[in-house]
């Protein structure tokens, strides 16, 4: 196998979807990109890029204001 | 003149009694500070991550509104003191064009649910194979 191919899909779930920016209402992936205590997950765990690794940090910290996510559960 | 969007979490005794005075309560806020309403959305009634006030459920309206910078501090000022609001945030959304993809935006992401979880096992699988 070359390593090429797999370089080709990026590991980042954001980016293979072509999402821009992600969306603090977006209830299907934010509860995904926390644990069952409502921690976020690190970059490694996640495999997000660092551009939208950080929109998820921004999106979660807004969703738990609005009550959509808890701070701690 | 700028796009935004504002996201309120209302009280349920007032929602499921008088839920239209509330919209238009809200409304009147915003349009008495120059906003320009393009679309409201009722998310409908649900239940919280957390307690707020005392409150265990809440109704959410989604509104997205157009309005000059200098507005949005009046306009916040106004919903705080405004007994039907629990909690508002409201955040800059230039990036949405057309009002159509605001509807369209949660089914399109819907779509690409089931690739997700394929393309980590593949690597994962691949890695393991050179290894050994």
């Amino acid at each position: 196998m070359s390593k090429k191919e797999f370089n080709k899909t990026s590991k980042c779930r954001f980016c293979r979807m072509g999402v821009d920016e992600v969306d603090y209402k977006d209830s299907i992936y934010l509860p995904k990109l926390a644990t069952s205590q409502g921690k976020l997950f690190s970059r490694k765990r996640s495999g997000n890029c660092a551009h939208h690794q950080h929109s998820v940090k921004v999106s979660i910290k807004r969703a738990r204001f609005m009550a959509l996510l808890p701070y701690v559960a | 003149m700028r796009m935004y969007e504002g996201l309120f979490l209302i009280d349920n005794a007032h929602a499921s009694t008088e839920w239209d005075n509330v919209v238009k309560h809200i409304q009147d806020i915003l349009q008495k500070n120059g906003a320009e309403i393009l679309k409201t959305e009722k998310w409908g009634e649900k239940k919280l991550a957390y307690k707020i006030k005392s409150h265990k459920r809440g109704t959410y309206l989604l509104i997205h509104f157009n309005a000059k910078n200098s507005a949005i501090t009046p306009i916040r000022k106004n919903f705080q003191l405004s007994d039907y609001i629990v909690r508002f945030l409201i955040v800059k959304d230039d990036k949405i064009e057309d009002l159509s993809q605001i509807g369209a935006v949660a089914p399109a992401v819907e779509k690409d649910v089931n690739k997700i979880p394929e393309i980590p096992v593949v690597d994962m699988l691949v890695e393991n194979d050179v290894s050994v």
